[in-house]
């Protein structure tokens, strides 16, 4: 994305002296965000602070999940300014309409979009500084600009002997303008992007000194736990305040818009009295759902409805007509649970005209939305301080958490920290959501001239709508959000994004078949849900991948040779499918009593071949080995592309190996880590990594590791077993 | 209820229900913040202290049940400003990613070198599997244990609090 200098970059002198560079991005230029200019001596919009003592701070606007934010955008800014990424202080932005991902014009950090969409900008601001310094010098100096060089935080004299500090010449600086478009260093120049770096924020979480939203205390501050309906829906009919109120600590018992808050000086304090809470529920509006029933629900709608046509290439149902064998394959995936390791929380302060919010977040301007519904303020009058993440998957982009709060401090007039326990994060999360793909296959001989593929469920954005509709205007009177939410809905895929969260992985089959078909019957039965890490890929992963190893396998042949032949347009597939069959020594046999299986999958721009060798082992599936290959374009940190990609296949093994969360009338049956197995350390596999060399713009690393090993898994278990499993999670024995 | 405790070397008399849980205690009465609240239920090792050199659970710990012991927490780990060995192993194998399981991985892994200072890795495994991280840490956590293994002298269980 080329982007014209005077467009994005304003020049100003920080309250303290020094050189200040901030942006706006284009198209959201006219976003009036309400910020309210209480954040101490830096301006909101301060990208890039180059104070006249030496600090330097950079804005993240990216929130650190674990994904590396911190330290992968910090260097890319560092790169082009000269000075070692450990040298800037990053700080974490507020709202504001300079920190909006452009690629969803919202303040969120998801879609493994940080580093795409930084990679322009954030180096070119940090070319600018250091052409302005490099100006202010030659002026100290009565030299050309040109002549001057940097090294490491400091002007160089065309002498090669003399230099000065950025620090010297920061406010000097700020009245520089370049005239000139500064060119960005070659590749081969760099000194930080594409080496192995340490990770910026490693020492603060190896000494416990890192502050996640957990961690906020306030003066007086007071603790919050909040009782909700056991089945999503139900409305609070009534409750034994009074057997509550007597315990020892605790300050009031009250509805809120989503249960029944109990606010005590403890957490503990609140824990323990909310044992004794008991709420009557009007369950009018609950669901009743089961499992079973919301599959039974998907089957019945997809053969009623069709679907939305998303794709269509030549004519599948005459492909079908002239086929020799038709194929069928039905996938069930179930719901699933984030677990990020930090349980939602957030601490709120309602100052009467004001509020403050402290909470771990991907989505702070729609955790402004989400507090302005919980109080009688305006999202402008609401600031959102973000903090490190204990882990987000998705999860945190819906701030349900922060209303909470921000509803029980607007009652107390107080500061409240709202703290949700594991099983409250485990039943009352909105969920992945649980999907049904029907696949069918049209064959002649051995050629697959025909792919149709149904999927069947819900839309992420229907239930996202609601906050993030008004966190585009966030001007709009409240009791305009519900309509904004539904005007936003209707006006999908023509003024906002189109919702492809069910068929993202699907539409972009890359696979050349002469006849395409997919279409999406929107089903929808009333369970929440929400983003989770790579979204759709992470089921149509799943049913695309499997589907094709269960087509190679009908028509005898090798399961990478098949998909290879049907690959040559899409040479990046190519190269990772090649590099990971070479790493895995596909053709040799692997030892007695394991198989593999394979997957190649593109998700997030992100192109990820993997092979998974597994056996069976008494009751248990024992995952040996995960040979990855990765194109993600350009490298800013190998060490983190490594880890995200390495996580990635852990997260999607936890998900194909127990991930599920079940219903009952209504109710999670789930509650804690040992019904919600996820990957520990005696089950770890060895992974072997290979990041493919490009010099394409780099792409998304945090989630596309996670899609291409559920189906790999379930590939290999099949040649070990010969029996095909169509739902998720994996058994040993079926 | 009073409570006295000894936590990282530094005597402390807490009034709290008896039934409180360390972790709450550390956290919020004494404002030490490294030690995480994680499951609430023994499950996921987040909350790992030492109480008398040993590793304990302090979000399943009841503060009756360790009146009067010596505790030690990730911030005890690295007083007078030396970092523990593990914690310069885990900043420089670039453990950690959203970092918040990460204090209580250091404090199982460093009473298993304070009792095993030479693990074997299926020592390691054993010793640290209770612990879990989100992100999939594991593989930089036990080659980052295996990096500092038979090098930790200086700290031992019995010298907590001392």
């Amino acid at each position: 994305m080329a982007m014209n200098r005077r467009d994005f970059l304003k020049v100003s002198t920080s309250a303290s002296g020094g050189l200040v560079l901030s942006l706006s991005l284009p198209g959201c230029a006219t976003v009036d965000t309400g910020y309210s200019e209480n954040a101490g001596t830096w301006r909101p919009d301060a990208w890039l602070e180059i104070q006249d003592n030496g600090n330097i701070y950079f804005t993240l606007a990216r929130v650190e999940m674990g994904q590396g934010t911190y330290t992968g955008l910090t260097t890319l800014i560092a790169e082009e300014l000269d000075v070692e990424p450990a040298s800037i202080k990053p700080r974490f932005a507020p709202v504001a309409k300079e920190y909006l991902n452009p690629a969803y014009k919202l303040q969120i950090t998801g879609g493994s979009t940080s580093v795409a969409t930084s990679w322009e900008p954030l180096r070119r601001a940090g070319a600018e500084a250091r052409y302005m310094l490099m100006m202010a010098a030659a002026k100290v100096w009565q030299v050309e600009t040109d002549n001057c060089s940097t090294q490491d935080g400091r002007v160089v004299h065309p002498n090669g002997i003399d230099s000065l500090p950025y620090a010297r010449l920061a406010s000097l600086a700020a009245s520089e303008i370049p005239r000139i478009e500064v060119p960005l260093k070659p590749r081969s120049e760099w000194k930080y992007i594409g080496k192995q770096m340490k990770r910026l924020d490693a020492e603060a979480k190896a000494t416990g000194t890192a502050v996640y939203g957990i961690d906020i205390e306030q003066p007086g501050m007071l603790y919050a736990v909040v009782t909700r309906p056991p089945r999503y829906g139900a409305k609070v009919k009534s409750f034994n305040k009074a057997d509550v109120t007597v315990h020892s600590g605790v300050k009031d018992v009250f509805e809120i818009e989503r249960g029944v808050a109990v606010v005590a000086t403890s957490y503990w304090r609140a824990r323990k009295a909310q044992r004794a809470l008991q709420v009557e529920w009007d369950n009018d509006d609950a669901i009743t759902l089961s499992t079973e029933s919301v599959f039974h629900h998907y089957y019945k709608d997809s053969e009623q409805d069709a679907g939305v046509s998303e794709r269509e290439d030549g004519d599948y149902a005459q492909a079908e007509e002239q086929a020799g064998k038709v194929l069928h394959a039905d996938y069930e995936q179930p719901y699933l649970a984030h677990f990020a390791m930090e349980p939602m929380n957030a601490t709120a302060w309602y100052k009467g005209d004001a509020m403050e919010v402290w909470a771990s977040t991907q989505a702070p301007d729609l955790g402004r939305i989400a507090a302005a519904r919980g109080c009688d303020l305006s999202p402008g009058d609401i600031t959102i301080h973000t903090t490190f993440l204990g882990g987000g998957f998705g999860r945190r982009l819906t701030n349900d958490y922060i209303e909470e709060a921000a509803a029980v401090s607007y009652r107390m007039k107080a500061p409240v920290k709202l703290v949700w326990s594991r099983e409250e994060d485990t039943q009352h999360s909105p969920c992945r959501p649980a999907m049904l793909h029907r696949m069918r296959a049209a064959v002649s001989g051995n050629r697959l001239e025909g792919w149709h593929h149904q999927i069947v469920g819900p839309q992420i954005l229907d239930w996202y709508i609601t906050n993030a509709a008004p966190a585009q205007y966030p001007w709009a009177p409240k009791m305009l959000y519900n309509t904004l939410g539904r005007v936003g809905l209707a006006a999908e895929g023509l003024a906002t994004p189109k919702d492809v969260s069910a068929i993202e992985g699907a539409i972009d089959y890359p696979y050349q078949v002469p006849n395409v078909e997919l279409r999406h019957t929107h089903s929808d039965p009333g369970f929440p849900i929400t983003w989770w890490r790579s979204v759709g890929y992470s089921h149509n992963g799943f049913a695309v991948e499997t589907f094709m190893d269960e087509i190679a396998h009908e028509l005898g042949e090798d399961p990478i040779a098949f998909r290879r032949a049907r690959l040559q347009n899409q040479p990046r597939h190519l190269q990772v499918l090649d590099r990971v069959a070479e790493m895995s020594r596909w053709n040799s046999a692997s030892a007695s009593g394991r198989a593999k299986g394979v997957a190649v999958f593109q998700s997030f721009g992100t192109f990820v071949a993997q092979v998974v060798e597994a056996s069976i082992e008494g009751s248990e599936i024992k995952v040996h080995k995960v040979w990855c290959a990765v194109d993600c374009g350009q490298v800013v940190n190998p060490s983190v592309v490594s880890d995200q990609i390495k996580g990635g296949i852990l997260f999607g093994l936890s998900a194909a190996l127990w991930g599920e969360i079940t219903l009952a009338d209504g109710k999670v049956q789930q509650s804690n880590f040992h019904d919600y197995p996820v990957m520990a350390m005696h089950n770890l596999p060895d992974v072997e990594l290979d990041i493919v060399d490009s010099n394409e713009a780099p792409t998304g690393v945090g989630e596309p590791g996670v899609p291409p090993v559920i189906p790999a898994l379930g590939n290999a278990l099949f040649r070990l077993t010969g029996v095909r499993q169509r739902r998720l999670p994996l058994k040993a024995s079926s | 209820m009073a409570f006295s405790l000894t936590v990282n070397g530094n005597r402390h008399t807490v009034d709290v229900d008896s039934d409180t849980p360390l972790l709450w205690v550390i956290r919020d009465e004494l404002g030490l913040k490294g030690t995480k609240f994680g499951c609430g239920a023994g499950l996921c090792g987040a909350c790992t202290v030492h109480v008398n050199g040993q590793p304990a659970r302090s979000c399943s710990t009841a503060i009756e049940l360790v009146d009067g012991a010596e505790i030690t927490t990730i911030e005890g780990l690295s007083e007078g400003g030396n970092l523990h060995p593990l914690q310069q192993a885990w900043i420089s194998e670039g453990v950690p990613q959203c970092g918040y399981c990460q204090s209580g991985q250091i404090m199982t892994a460093a009473h298993l070198l304070a009792n095993n200072p030479s693990p074997s890795r299926d020592d390691i495994v054993a010793a640290m599997t209770g612990n879990l991280c989100r992100c999939g840490t594991y593989a930089r956590i036990v080659a980052a244990v295996e990096s500092v293994a038979g090098s930790v002298g200086h700290y031992q269980p019995g010298q907590e609090g001392a």
